[in-house]
């Protein structure tokens, strides 16, 4: 077995379609739709909940992609877990208790795939009914494990606990105690998760505060990849919420929460430009 | 009546001292000698860490590998229970006083590594049971001789914390032997199959026998 496994070859069943980040949400099933323009109304909440007219498909979306997420969470552990020899964090070892805690996330997120499938049927939909960002692996994909600390159990399993926030929240909006029961318990692992990340990444860049800063760096520009089109944001326009408290008890600093929720404003201020230009120009 | 297996709490001598027990009691039948003095034991301790750590980082590194999403989850699930077994014996070792557990995290010899090499090198989406079959008919079946054969041998005084640590371990052993199995024999569904499973099998028997098991020649497992 080669000590890095490439994206591409990620091994899938033929119900699976594997696609780029545009294009899924491009999805007009999607809960994020980036055709969609509130610029005429400011005050319209954009929020997944029940009362959205497209609130099935945009949940049942969700969803899925929340299942082939985590399907790529476990791989991603699994690589983390196998690719670097345990030593001192140096060069290409991570500390053995890193390589245990990697493990442990394997198998949180093997039940994370389990949740979601059945939580997906309960839905009513397939399997490979929607497309599959392979986005989260690309980043568990780095030869620097603290870019991989960075770039999953930061940026994305912190977009993780946003998720499954607003999940929950829309489980108890529609009177769904079996979603908002599943939810809850997913999102205690993620806060683990994230805390992880935070930890480690703390730990095994202490004397190395260049690659501290190149980690952060790259977790921003994850960051700034799901804040597409303000997809994820504390406005009421964004469908899925910023969950300060949550990002907190993971070990998110303040400032580090105010620069994210900074980011996905600009990216939705960005959209909504977007759109307004889009509609001039079709003379709307 | 009183016999060996009662005891009684009455008060006896003037002083109100409650009568003396023995320091083991009638049910208690554990034997004081064993056949693992500490640096034995510390260095069969080594040697399972060792091999816990090369099976969980297997499993890890294989979930990406297989398209099964039944058994991708069932590898990323047994990832973990190897890897708490590697801590288990990780934490063991400065107790028996080895105070740098990676010198002793080494393979038994140079045959154990070789084992190791070949059982990970299927990599091919098209190879779960070559993956499976080293896995759960060579190595857990190893992993299961290798911590019964120290239980039965070790003392069952002096060395009660390693064999606390062997049952848990045996438990999920027993357990993901199981899971293993099933999976195989859900996969085994044609004469090919067989033939792949057995050839793959006798391949790396073969190695482990050179290796004399996990802990090398002289025991069992
Ligand atoms: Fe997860
Ligand atoms: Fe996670």
């Amino acid at each position: 077995m080669r000590q890095f496994f490439p994206v591409e070859d990620l091994a899938r069943d033929d119900r699976f379609v594997q696609t780029n980040m545009a294009k899924r949400l491009a999805d007009t099933r999607s809960a994020v739709d980036v055709k969609k323009s509130k610029s005429k109304s400011r005050s319209a909440s954009n929020r997944l909940t029940p009362e959205r007219h497209d609130a099935s498909d945009a949940a049942r979306s969700l969803m899925h992609g929340i299942m082939v997420g985590e399907i790529q969470a476990l791989e991603g552990a699994g690589r983390t877990a196998h690719d670097f020899e345990a030593g001192d964090g140096s060069g290409d070892t991570i500390p053995f208790e890193l390589k245990l805690d990697m493990a442990r996330q394997a198998w949180d997120e093997a039940r994370h795939v389990e949740i979601s499938a059945k939580l997906s049927d309960w839905m009513g939909t397939e399997i490979g009914q929607f497309q599959e960002n392979t986005v989260l692996f690309e980043a568990a994909c780095s030869n620097d494990p603290v870019l991989r600390l960075a770039g999953v159990n930061r940026a994305l399993e912190g977009l993780a606990i946003d998720v499954f926030t607003q999940m929950k929240e829309f489980g108890q909006l529609a009177g769904d105690p079996f979603l908002e029961f599943c939810e809850d318990w997913m999102l205690a692992d993620e806060v683990t998760h994230v805390k992880m990340g935070s930890d480690w990444l703390r730990k095994v860049t202490e004397k190395d505060p260049e690659r501290r800063k190149k980690a952060l760096e790259f977790q921003q520009v994850v960051d700034k990849l799901f804040s597409f089109g303000g997809a994820r944001g504390e406005s009421d326009e964004s469908p899925i919420g910023l969950a300060r408290r949550f990002r907190e008890l993971a070990g998110f600093t303040d400032d580090e929460v105010d620069t994210i929720s900074q980011m996905d404003h600009d990216a939705l201020e960005e959209r909504k430009a977007a759109v307004r230009l889009a509609q001039e120009a079709a003379g709307v | 009546m009183a016999d060996e297996t009662t005891t009684t709490t009455e008060i006896s001598g003037d002083d109100g001292a409650l009568p003396g027990r023995p320091p083991f009691a009638p049910w208690d039948r554990r034997d004081l000698p064993g056949s693992f003095d500490v640096a034995e034991t510390a260095r069969r301790v080594g040697n399972y860490k060792w091999t816990e750590m090369k099976l969980f980082e297997a499993l890890g590194g294989w979930v990406a590998t297989v398209p099964e999403l039944d058994i991708k989850m069932r590898l990323g699930t047994h990832c973990y229970h190897h890897a708490w077994h590697a801590e288990l014996w990780h934490k063991r070792l400065p107790e028996l006083r080895e105070m740098k557990p990676e010198r002793l995290t080494v393979p038994a010899n140079d045959a154990m590594a070789e084992f190791i090499t070949a059982m990970t090198e299927p990599e091919d989406a098209h190879l779960t049971i070559e993956k499976l079959v080293g896995v759960y008919r060579v190595l857990i079946p190893r992993f299961v001789a290798a911590y019964t054969y120290h239980m039965n041998n070790t003392s069952e005084i002096t060395d009660a914390p390693t064999i606390r640590s062997l049952k848990f371990a045996l438990q999920d052993e027993f357990d993901d032997w199981r899971d293993g199995e099933l999976m195989l024999q859900s996969l085994i569904t044609t004469p090919d199959h067989v033939a792949r499973a057995a050839a793959h099998q006798s391949k790396l028997e073969a190695i482990m026998v050179r290796a004399g098991g996990i802990t090398g020649p002289g025991s069992i497992g």
